[in-house]
């Protein structure tokens, strides 16, 4: 890619103390299938360049489509004087960046079946079974099936004289049928959010099965009882719905661009302020997050994030104590810590790399424990299964939560179903009432796609993971 | 018409073998200037391009999208649509693309907006933490301005193009405890000043210095645009004619009905210049004055020509939400209640029951408690859980209209028994 040293020749002439180059194609192949009609069947290419340049503190980042040698050497002096102007307001707050060494390297999401591989007319005629599938229950009236097939290819360079070339990709198959009875209606799901894999995915998922379980499940929903008022109980919930609690609760706190009030303006801030480090009990002993950019599968394993730093595995929570963050190049300096946890990631050519949370996943618990053990060990509660309603404050500090099916728990069994119901609490009183985790053999991963942050906004993607896991003492009702 | 989305368009009029077609181009070119803690974090310049093609074989859909617009690309956009297409099952609810319409006359562009120089706007930065430093605070914050050009082009005839302008500026400051906000978004700069928006950001900072602790209850509310627009935004969501009749919304079988509170009405307007009103819709609908709630009758729902086909009815979108306002000020407010709370803005509503049409929602950037006509002092933020379309058959009063972005020109509302449910700890 002749653009790289074309672009970093000419920042170093333009006198960047550092610059680099992300250029991205990003390839999004999109079915939406809803009641046998296809909304959308497209395939969207977005293709460009965009330039960093840090000087004196600051930074300028400009963008463009065109890939000339003329419109390269435009848009790094556009930057360059984009980071003068910046600047000129930094010089009492300038910024710094964390050290880091150069790379050559390159790296490639493992795939078996590559999805581009795929006639569309066999993914066509499988979304259509999982929804002909679904509409077949009586009381069915919307069935629905979302593909996105996702494909990152970059090259990266910069004036550490690192050079990256990455194709990433991951795919997400989301399914879901609503019901309507007697004046309500409820949606059941299958979604395990995204995975950095390839379309043999879908092939083991067995998804017409999977259909015909969503809209049972739903009609179950639909004609539930709704539980009573408010009261504290114990709540399971299972890998699936905690991928959102943790997403809500414990990553987007400990990023650490929201820590030093970067965000304050649009995404909020965070409780978990530094002092807290090493010393504040975020959690009970058994909660344990750990940050890891080299996941399996994980969707912000991506070899190398946006300042060109290698992904890494560390502890964000040890044995319930808030242990570090999720940094950057320009946030890890501001709190002292020398160097980058690779957390600084873009969507498109055109943003600027923003503080994004790892993939981050709570470890499974140490003794040997299985969800149905865990529901016969539990005299009265609330079993919570996928995702639904979520709201936290900016702080990140009071958050609620629903649900996608939900089990009320009576003397170890599961009594009956439910509908409508939230549960409510905050940091750290939450994690602090985590009493029991499923073992490893339980752990299920869930990868976010679009994680939402930023001014102008981004959508992010990294997976998260827990086992099922118990929680004593939590605010329990129905919707109002 | 921007003569590149003229070329764009002759290029794939030419080329496309399909029986049908409909090409969308929206061009950008932005300049956002983002600080925080008194310095910038980011600075972002550049220009961007989407061209979407959405093409039909008999009723077989296929579409594509790319970001350039040489030949090579667009050949490839058209191949790669036409391909899906040929690939694809018939959509049963597929319509032939509009043909050319009548369309209103809208004028959504400032051009000392879209011309503003990007040091001025840093300029504006500077200035703002100047301003907080001299008050002994930090400031967060985006200054940005757009232009934004977009048009429609289908194989039957239509072509429609609008051009709008936006500028934007929010100032999030912090003192001690204290965190209040400020934006000012429209499509033009010339009205913008920051004195006034940080003499505004001080008199909300200053309203809030004295904090007490307060319990989550049924309680009047008195809230401010941002607010309210927050609100709308999840409620017109789920304003749609096609799930509301099929039982997904709190909506079925309430047209006509007087479904919200009679001193609410909702309309969508090309009139009002403060607002962004598009001349056509993403299907190539001429946008028009239309009334959703008219004194608190659902009177219409936003509706795609395919449903409107289903139930002969009139296609139509939401574009833009005008609520008529009233007389009443805020101190006029706080007597007509025992007490109450001053929302300033809401953050991460989300929905709790689709069909119940309930949501849930912090409260947040300041909150005052106000007794006996008055304002007390400030509580901390707390949580709703609430159905917007019934809080506004609780209205008491409304007061004049604000426009807190292009989308929306709305009043103050004093609502009462709004349901607040949970409390945080700032």
């Amino acid at each position: 890619m002749k653009y790289l040293d074309l672009a970093m020749n000419a920042a170093e002439s333009l006198g960047a103390e550092y610059a680099d180059i992300r250029v991205q194609k990003t390839t999004d192949e999109v079915i939406y299938l809803q009641n046998l009609s296809l909304k959308n069947t497209s395939n969207s290419v977005l293709y460009g360049y965009g330039i960093r340049f840090f000087k004196d503190g600051a930074w300028g980042f400009a963008h463009s489509n065109i890939f000339t040698d003329e419109a390269v050497l435009q848009t790094v002096k556009r930057a360059a004087d984009i980071a003068s102007l910046s600047a000129s307001v930094n010089k009492n707050k300038k910024l710094r960046l964390a050290p880091e060494r150069s790379y050559i390297a390159t790296y490639e999401t493992p795939v078996k079946i590559d999805p581009r591989d795929v006639p569309m007319k066999e993914k066509v005629e499988l979304m259509l079974e999982v929804n002909r599938s679904m509409l077949a229950f009586e009381g069915i009236k919307r069935a629905m099936f979302y593909l996105i097939m996702h494909r990152d290819e970059k090259f990266f360079g910069s004036t550490l004289g690192t050079r990256l070339e990455t194709n990433t990709q991951w795919i997400t198959p989301m399914i879901s049928a609503t019901a309507v009875h007697e004046g309500d209606s409820q949606s059941r799901s299958f979604n395990e959010g995204g995975k950095a894999v390839g379309w043999e995915w879908i092939e083991s998922l067995n998804l017409t099965e999977k259909a015909k379980q969503v809209a049972e499940e739903a009609l179950i929903k639909v004609k539930a009882d709704p539980l009573g008022p408010e009261q504290r109980r114990t709540l399971i919930l299972d890998p699936i719905h905690l991928g959102l609690t943790m997403h809500e609760s414990v990553g987007h706190p400990t990023e650490l661009d929201r820590v030093l009030g970067w965000e304050a303006d649009y995404a909020g801030i965070s409780f978990a302020t530094p002092e807290k480090l090493k010393n504040y009990r975020y959690g009970s002993e058994i909660v344990n997050f750990v940050g890891d950019n080299t996941l399996n599968e994980g969707l912000a394993t991506l070899g190398f994030d946006d300042d060109g730093v290698p992904g890494q595995k560390w502890h964000i929570i040890k044995d319930g104590i808030l242990n570090e963050y999720g940094s950057t190049r320009d946030t890890a300096l501001e709190i002292g810590l020398g160097y980058s946890r690779g957390c600084n990631r873009a969507t498109y050519y055109s943003d600027q790399p923003i503080n994004r949370i790892p993939n981050l996943y709570l470890l499974p618990g140490t003794k040997e424990l299985s969800p149905s053990e865990l529901i016969a060990d539990t005299e009265d509660g609330v079993y919570i299964q996928g995702q639904g309603s979520f709201s936290i404050d900016q702080h990140r500090v009071n958050f609620q939560f629903g649900g996608d099916f939900f089990w009320e728990i009576k003397n170890g069994k599961l009594h009956r179903p439910l509908k409508k119901v939230l549960y409510k609490s905050c940091n750290p009183e939450f994690w602090n009432s985590c009493d029991a985790i499923c073992d490893e053999r339980w752990w299920r991963p869930f990868g976010v796609i679009n994680c939402g942050k930023g001014q102008p906004s981004q959508s992010a993607r990294m997976t998260h993971g827990a086992a099922t896991t118990r929680f004593r003492n939590i605010r329990v009702g129905g919707s109002q | 018409m921007n003569p590149l989305f003229e070329k764009i368009a002759q290029y794939i009029q030419n080329h496309v073998q399909a029986d049908d077609y409909s090409l969308s181009i929206r061009s950008n070119d932005s300049h956002e200037t983002r600080f925080a803690q008194n310095g910038i974090t980011q600075h972002i310049a550049g220009p961007g391009l989407e061209i979407d093609l959405e093409v039909a074989f008999g009723q077989k859909t296929g579409g594509g999208s790319v970001n350039q617009s040489d030949e090579d690309t667009l050949g490839q956009l058209i191949k790669t649509a036409q391909d899906i297409a040929r690939l694809n099952r018939p959509d049963p609810e597929y319509l032939p693309s509009v043909g050319a319409q009548e369309l209103p006359r809208v004028n959504n562009l400032d051009p000392a907006t879209r011309d503003l120089d990007p040091a001025k706007m840093v300029e504006i930065v500077a200035q703002a933490i100047a301003k907080a430093k001299a008050y002994g605070a930090t400031v967060s914050g985006m200054t940005e301005k757009h232009l934004v050009e977009s048009a429609l082009f289908t194989k039957n005839g239509f072509a429609g193009y609008d051009a709008s302008t936006e500028f934007g500026h929010s100032m999030t400051l912090k003192k001690d405890a204290v965190e209040t906000k400020v934006s000012y978004s429209a499509l033009d700069f010339g009205s913008f000043s920051l004195d006034k928006e940080f003499e505004r950001l001080l008199s909300q900072a200053e309203s809030l210095q004295t904090m007490k602790d307060f319990d989550p209850c049924k309680i009047a509310v008195i809230l401010r645009p941002p607010a309210l627009e927050e609100l709308l935004w999840f409620m017109a969501w789920m304003m749609n004619r096609r799930q509301s009749d099929e039982g997904f919304t709190p909506y079925t079988g309430q047209l006509g009905q007087p479904f919200f509170g009679e001193k609410f009405s909702l309309r969508s307007t090309l009139k009002e210049p403060r607002l962004h009103a598009r001349p056509f819709d993403r299907e190539g609908i001429a946008n028009r004055e239309i009334s959703w709630v008219e004194n608190g009758v659902l009177k219409n729902l936003p509706t795609n020509r395919h449903w409107a086909k289903e139930k002969n009815a009139q296609p139509q979108s939401m574009y833009n939400f005008f609520i008529p306002g009233g007389a009443a000020s805020e101190e006029e407010m706080m007597k007509l209640v025992p007490r109450g709370l001053i929302i300033n803005r809401f953050w991460y509503i989300r929905t709790v029951d689709a069909k119940a049409g309930e949501f849930t929602g912090m409260t947040r950037d300041g909150v005052l408690y106000f007794e006996d006509g008055q304002v007390k002092h400030a509580v901390n933020n707390l949580r709703f859980n609430e159905m917007p379309h019934d809080a506004t058959r609780r209205i008491l009063a409304l007061g004049k209209q604000e426009s807190p972005s292009p989308s929306s020109y709305i009043p103050t509302m004093l609502i009462e028994a709004f349901n607040f449910v949970d409390k945080t700890t700032f």
